[in-house]
């Protein structure tokens, strides 16, 4: 296994998508500082770093999808799995360094994001209202949404062996989590009253505003979906990491399980392939 | 001789497509064992097979004795180089980073020796050249340095000159020779290329549809490929008799067919038959080749 990571540590360094991806999060991290800074001074908006500091990981998971196929699809387009195998070295032991490596580029990417924001951000606007404990907690818990994210791209990666197909599906299925995400975080965002304007005289144009229960407003069964939903698609942790302070502490849970599961089946069907 | 490579009755089916059926080979030390069959044959299956990328349905195998269901069989893996259809290359990376990674991927303590190994496979010069732009002939040589990193005793090579042009082909000649003779290297070579595999192998297998037909040493095959002339007579024994005085290597094959091996121009040799009033009643040439022999034993038609 350390022959692998080392090896695979050995690989990235001198991989271009892994530096293009690191200009990509500081370039980022750079301009976010800057436009809120700019917004700051001209409008007066009160800026909260703590909140620059969680908006990455909401994009993130497409990054780590292209990465992801970019970096492993290259494995078995270049017969490097192959080659892994035939000198000895165990299928799961390919699977879990391929995880590991994933993981640790897709951290220290959110790392260097998090370093820039704070450097640059910090003497520009302070270390804003959130309590520094709550911003730890909250920076931990986008830690394991970009494991979670990692772990499900690895497993397609290493499950499909064509690299084109890789970054078709993975980068479909991000796109397919944030849209899951969005949509339920909308049906819970749903007022339970609209406001509805009622005509009272057509000639004078007079009218009254009432609030009648919205009919959209999901019941509580629906509630109960939507959230479980929510709670188990990592883009839906990152929107309640960002928005909410409250009941987070079960999404680290959620995240575990993905990643178990990923993994484990991952290992699983890894160890069955017919490789070419 | 210690055994290398060892199958029983191996079989491989993909649904109910059956690719592999009984096969069973032998591969001793030091040998250059060429694995002949058509495309589609089995061959590179059986290779797969033998390097752990995928399971047989159903027999077992075992390299340097060790059984394929072993728990060891990853560790006596580490003893094997090989390359199955194309090399295992970064096409991002030089030789030399290539060879790097591999050195890494291996476990080696240092990087010494990557310049011996650029050298041995010829490729000393490429500097820092990425291997995405290599020959066909340059990628197949830095596949059998990548190959060689970890001082392998037993060399796969699937259908290495393959695309190759002729002075590729003939530079991955000299360098498989050269590891068998210099760094005792066994090979299996796994080839559709017969009068290529004719010039290096000292043990055939000829595959077809999935089954091993015949194995035999390059000694006992060209016997069977000599140059010879057939002639059937009715008077052996004088025959015989010239045959002898003449010292021509012969051989009765029954009353009336006697063969005559060497080079000898046929017409002369009628003639100086004739000269002796000895007349054959019927006289066959024979010159085989590996390709006919294949075909003869698939039962095949040679179209020349």
């Amino acid at each position: 296994m350390i022959k692998l990571l080392n090896a695979g540590f050995t690989r990235l360094r001198k991989n271009k998508a892994f530096w293009i991806w690191t200009i990509f999060s500081i370039c980022l991290a750079s301009c976010m500082t800057l436009i809120n800074y700019s917004d700051m001074k001209k409008f007066g908006d009160v800026i909260e770093i703590g909140q620059l500091m969680l908006n990455y990981p909401t994009m993130i998971g497409i990054i780590i999808a292209i990465f992801t196929s970019l970096f492993l699809g290259v494995e078995y387009s270049d017969g490097a799995i192959r080659n892994k195998i035939i000198i000895g070295h165990k299928r799961i032991n390919i699977y879990l360094s391929n995880f590991i490596i994933i993981t640790a580029t897709s951290l220290f990417q959110y790392i260097i994001y998090l370093i820039i924001i704070l450097s640059l951000g910090a003497p520009l606007f302070g270390m804003g209202t959130l309590p520094i404990q709550t911003l730890i907690v909250k920076v931990l818990l986008m830690c394991a949404v970009i494991i979670t994210y990692s772990s499900i791209c690895t497993f397609i990666a290493i499950e499909c062996s064509n690299k084109t197909l890789t970054a078709v599906i993975n980068i479909m299925s991000i796109f397919t989590l944030l849209m899951v995400a969005t949509y339920c975080y909308s049906r819970l965002g749903t007022p339970p009253y609209i406001e509805v304007a009622k005509i009272n005289d057509k000639n004078s144009g007079n009218y009254e505003i009432t609030q009648e229960p919205n009919p959209k407003y999901p019941t509580e069964e629906e509630k109960k979906v939507y959230q479980t939903l929510l709670n188990v698609n990592p883009a839906g942790q990152t929107f309640q990491v960002g928005e909410k302070n409250d009941g987070l502490e079960i999404l680290p849970v959620y995240s575990l399980g993905i990643i178990i599961v990923s993994t484990t089946l991952g290992l699983v069907l890894f160890e069955q392939k017919n490789l070419k | 001789m210690e055994t290398i490579l060892e199958t029983h009755n191996l079989e491989k089916r993909y649904n109910d497509f059956r690719v592999l059926n009984d096969v069973n080979i032998h591969i001793e030390k030091g040998s250059i064992y060429g694995l002949i069959g058509k495309n589609g044959a089995g061959k590179t299956t059986i290779i797969r097979i033998i390097c752990g990328l995928q399971e047989p349905t159903c027999g077992t195998y075992t390299i340097y004795g060790e059984f394929n269901s072993s728990s060891n069989i990853s560790n006596i893996r580490k003893r094997i180089g090989a390359i199955i259809e194309t090399p295992s290359i970064y096409g991002e990376m030089s030789a030399k980073d290539n060879l790097i990674e591999q050195y890494k991927l291996v476990g080696m303590p240092s990087l010494d020796g990557i310049d011996e190994l650029l050298k041995l496979v010829g490729l000393e010069n490429v500097g820092k050249k990425k291997a995405k732009h290599f020959s066909l002939g340059m990628k197949q040589r830095l596949g059998i340095a990548i190959s060689l990193v970890n001082n392998p005793d037993f060399l796969i090579l699937d259908e290495p000159i393959n695309g190759l042009d002729p002075q590729g082909i003939i530079e991955i000649r000299e360098l498989i020779l050269k590891l068998n003779k210099e760094r005792r290297i066994t090979i299996l070579i796994s080839s559709h290329y017969l009068d290529e595999l004719s010039k290096i192998a000292t043990h055939y297998g000829f595959l077809d549809n999935g089954s091993i037909i015949n194995e035999i040493s390059s000694g006992e095959l060209m016997k069977k490929m000599e140059h010879k002339i057939e002639l059937t007579v009715n008077n052996t024994k004088e025959f015989v008799k010239y045959f002898e005085e003449n010292n021509i290597e012969y051989e009765v094959i029954n009353n009336k067919i006697i063969n005559i091996y060497g080079s000898h121009n046929l017409s002369k040799l009628i003639r100086q038959l004739s000269n002796k009033n000895l007349i054959a009643e019927d006289i066959h040439e024979y010159e085989e080749t590996l390709e006919n022999y294949y075909m003869n034993l698939i039962g095949g038609v040679k179209h020349d």
